[in-house]
């Protein structure tokens, strides 16, 4: 497969801080690639490079097998962006910026063009006829995306691109985002903190801690590495025979419904022994990147830590959940 | 109150370094118009001559004031108030918009209004710490003035009329703050009403009466509807009158009142005139960084043009009434040949190469402010933006130097057209009249090394950037153009660019200066626009 975004054992420094420390980040063509990290990991450093605003203190980049900061011109007519902090010209209005933004990329002003703008307007609800000082951050966000999608370009790079939206009007970024991806064949790089977004779009992951890859892979593969949560109605159930299974861990009882979690290339192993019990109210919960990050992030969610019983597992997940969300 | 305190604490100590040196500025400039005025007309003899031919001369008095008689400190007043009384203007207004409109347009003071604060105590913090600051202004003026040797009692009432002109526009910029939704409107018409104070009175002074002996002049009623007008007939010195101030007091109080009124109606954030809708498209030359840079800049661009014109207008029809109201005055032309260093042969001229001086650094500040507004476009984020397009950091900046190359030539041209116009109304057939335009030419080099030495700064040291340019400019107006008034030394007035402006006299110009700073500034250019593909944009 193609790669469209390559970089190797990247550096950059900002006096005594490195925001990244040996990054190495590959983007397969045709691809919506998760880069996943909280604020401050290295994310905004990553793709300001690629776009060639900033320079790598050492190691290589390549976009489209060109040099983002020497071949900056040449690449952007192929590269669309969104900012991570986006602002917009005050005295400027919305559908002024977009159509600069787009003639700069030397989009050209034709139907077609004014029909992909007004269809993306209506999609995201924008009034393009406000001064740029007047606009929320929502609505200064979707000034970024409606100029991104509205030329078509080979990559993409979004940088915390849902970032003040609604979950409608991310819903309505999810698709126009998938479709760019299936139907122009796109590339895209999407950086985020918001897992879900990442889950619903994304191909592959590189999930990135202070300026390095820790993790990276299909999502598949990566669920490998995590366990599927099951609960059901204590009743009257006998866990003895669960807790025997080699498994099963942090088996807990709360609130009334038994959990615990099982590897989760090993559920179908479960499975048998739940149906002789005769369990009631079953649920199983696959695993989501939210899990995966915690390993990463949570220190004390290394896999083979003993987990506390009863009430202390669930709570703490739920406060590292929340504090997570918070970064 | 307690919050009301702690919000005029965060006042002062956001405006410290601003408000310090607005007020220090004034206060210097008492002190040094006094200076000034000693040493080039140090005896009353002179300067009654001179009073002789300013009212004998509408247009000076516009510049500035009512005369009082020959004595050192009523000339003093003449000379220097109403210019004081301007800037006391500007301190004010913008001191009342930035901490009303400006916060409310950032949102800064919902989240201020959202606490126990609530929307009064922020407005009682900006009007006491105006209060605070006016009197303060009124002390600097007085010591200045003291400290150059006038009367103490004149003095204060100097002092204190300016500090009440402030109080007036303190009053006045607020009330512009509740009409308009942005800054940069209130701050806009505020000024613009300074300016029309300025010039009200100085119709009003142009059109006096003046007494038979030509040492005083009345105003006419024009003055009277002008707040600095109102601060002149306190007669400093001569008069000492204070219940003129009664006015600039009253109004400030009326304008307060009406603010109050508006703010208990309006919500915070609300203004009474509705921001405008903007376009739906852009406009097709909207493209390309260039075309960006016009579109960003172009009211302030009208606004220099405007005013070089204006300066232009004023030069003309000043020299041309001096030429003919006086054909020779030894200390006028001595005065004149020490600011602008030059033999030249007409009285006109000299005078068109001083005043065109000042359009020289008005143009030199439009060059600057294209630079500037560059780093605020990469300061604010919006650089990142125009830079994640195919558009080269080449082509970038020399889109911002390319315009700002351009509005430097438009502010002299209209500088030239201004004044050429007037002197061709005035009937003035001297060799002057073609050599405006010459004259204008030849401040443009130095404007121009004040668009590239910013350019370079921008380049490797981009935090430094607006400081950097606002200081440079001052530093070179201050030697280049008062220096030689002041007799500094030669070597230090020759470190200013305006000191190597060509003066172009009828006896043969020497354009050498002009060539040497083109290709100064061409070569500073040229580094600002090698350098810049290594530098990375940011921020910070």
């Amino acid at each position: 497969m193609d790669t469209v975004i390559q970089t190797t054992d990247l550096h950059k420094s900002f006096g005594p801080v490195k925001a990244l420390d040996g990054l190495d980040l590959e983007v397969h063509a045709g691809e919506i690639h998760g880069f996943l990290g909280p604020n401050g990991a290295g994310k905004s450093t990553t793709l300001r490079i690629l776009l060639g605003l900033a320079r790598a203190s050492s190691g290589s980049a390549s976009v489209l097998g060109k040099d983002p900061w020497g071949d900056a011109v040449e690449l952007h007519r192929r590269v669309a962006s969104v900012p991570g902090d986006v602002s917009i010209w005050p005295n400027l209005s919305g559908g002024e910026a977009i159509d600069l933004i787009s003639r700069l990329r030397g989009g050209v002003d034709d139907a077609a063009y004014r029909e992909r703008k007004q269809q993306l307007c209506e999609l995201f609800d924008f009034d393009p006829s406000k001064k740029g000082r007047a606009y929320s951050k929502g609505n200064r966000q979707k000034v970024a995306l409606i100029a991104a999608l509205v030329t078509p370009a080979e990559v993409y790079l979004l940088d915390e691109p849902t970032s003040g939206l609604d979950p409608l009007m991310e819903a309505v970024f999810t698709r126009e985002v998938r479709r760019l991806s299936r139907e122009n064949g796109a590339s895209v790089l999407l950086s985020s903190h918001i897992l879900s977004e990442v889950e619903q779009l994304a191909d592959r992951v590189s999930i990135i801690r202070s300026g390095r890859i820790v993790d990276g892979g299909t999502l598949d593969s990566l669920r490998h590495l995590t366990r599927t949560e099951i609960s059901f109605a204590q009743d009257s159930v006998d866990t003895t025979a669960l807790a025997a299974l080699s498994q099963i861990h942090d088996l807990a009882v709360a609130e009334g419904r038994i959990k615990f979690g099982v590897d989760s290339d090993r559920v179908h192993e479960v499975l048998p022994l739940l149906g002789s019990l005769g369990v009631k109210g079953l649920l199983v919960a696959p695993p989501s990147l939210e899990e995966l990050f915690l390993r990463h992030y949570g220190d004390q969610v290394a896999p083979a830590a003993p987990e506390p019983t009863h009430d202390g597992a669930p709570h703490r997940r739920r406060h590292r959940t929340v504090a997570k969300t918070g970064a | 109150m307690p919050t009301v305190w702690v919000l005029y604490r965060q006042r002062l100590r956001r405006d410290r370094w601003q408000l310090l040196s607005w007020v220090l500025s004034i206060g210097v400039l008492a002190w040094f118009a006094v200076e000034a005025i000693t040493k080039t007309f140090g005896d009353e003899a002179s300067r009654a001559q001179v009073l002789k031919l300013a009212t004998a001369t509408p247009a000076i008095l516009v510049l500035r004031g009512l005369a009082r008689g020959p004595g050192l400190d009523s000339f003093t007043f003449f000379e220097i108030f109403t210019f004081l009384a301007l800037l006391a203007g500007f301190m004010n207004t913008f001191m009342a918009v930035r901490h009303t409109r400006a916060e409310e347009e950032s949102g800064r003071a919902e989240l201020v209004s959202a606490t126990a604060a609530g929307r009064w105590a922020p407005f009682a913090a900006t009007v006491l710490h105006g209060i605070v600051a006016n009197l303060v202004l009124a002390a600097a003026v007085a010591l200045g003035f003291m400290g150059g040797g006038l009367a103490p009692a004149g003095s204060v009432v100097a002092g204190l009329a300016t500090g009440a002109v402030g109080l007036a526009f303190l009053g006045v910029g607020l009330l512009a703050a509740e009409f308009f939704s942005t800054s940069r409107a209130a701050n806009g018409i505020s000024a613009t009403l300074v300016m029309v104070a300025y010039l009200l009175r100085g119709f009003g002074d142009a059109t006096g009466s003046v007494s038979p002996d030509g040492m005083t002049v009345t105003a006419a009623w024009p003055s009277w509807i002008s707040p600095i007008g109102w601060g002149q007939q306190t007669f400093a010195y001569t008069g000492n009158q204070l219940w003129p101030l009664l006015l600039p007091v009253g109004l400030a109080t009326v304008c307060g009142a009406v603010v109050v009124l508006i703010m208990s109606r309006r919500d915070v954030g609300a203004s009474i005139l509705v921001g405008r809708r903007g376009r739906w498209e852009a406009r097709p030359w909207l493209r390309g960084p260039f075309a960006l840079a016009w579109r960003l800049q172009q009211g302030s661009i009208i606004g220099w043009c405007a005013g070089g014109f204006a300066t232009g207008l004023i030069t003309g029809s000043l020299g041309s009434a001096i030429q003919s109201t006086l054909n020779s005055n030894a200390s006028i032309t001595a005065a004149l040949r020490e600011m602008i260093q030059a033999q030249g042969t007409s009285m006109t001229q000299l005078l068109v190469a001083a005043l065109f001086e000042i359009a020289g650094v008005l143009a030199a500040a439009c060059g600057v402010q294209a630079i500037l507004r560059m780093r605020q476009e990469e300061a604010a984020g919006t650089a990142e933006f125009v830079l994640s397009e195919p558009v080269g950091r080449v082509r970038w900046l020399g889109s911002f130097m390319g315009l700002g190359a351009i509005s430097v030539v438009l502010v002299m041209a209209f500088t030239a057209l201004g004044a050429w116009l007037s002197l061709v109304a005035s009937g003035d057939t001297s060799t002057a009249v073609g050599d405006v335009w010459a004259t204008g030419v030849a401040q443009l080099p130095a404007a121009l090394i004040y668009l590239a030495v910013p350019a370079v700064v921008f380049v490797v040291w981009p935090r430094a950037t607006i400081p950097a340019g606002w200081a440079l400019l001052g530093i070179g107006v201050v030697l280049g153009v008062y220096g030689g008034m002041v007799g500094l030394d030669q070597k230090i007035v020759d470190l200013s660019p305006f000191t190597h402006t060509p003066v172009v006299t009828d006896t043969g110009t020497d354009w050498s200066g002009g060539f040497w700073m083109l290709g100064i500034a061409a070569v500073i250019a040229v580094i600002a626009l090698v350098t810049v593909p290594r530098r990375e944009v940011g921020t910070a």
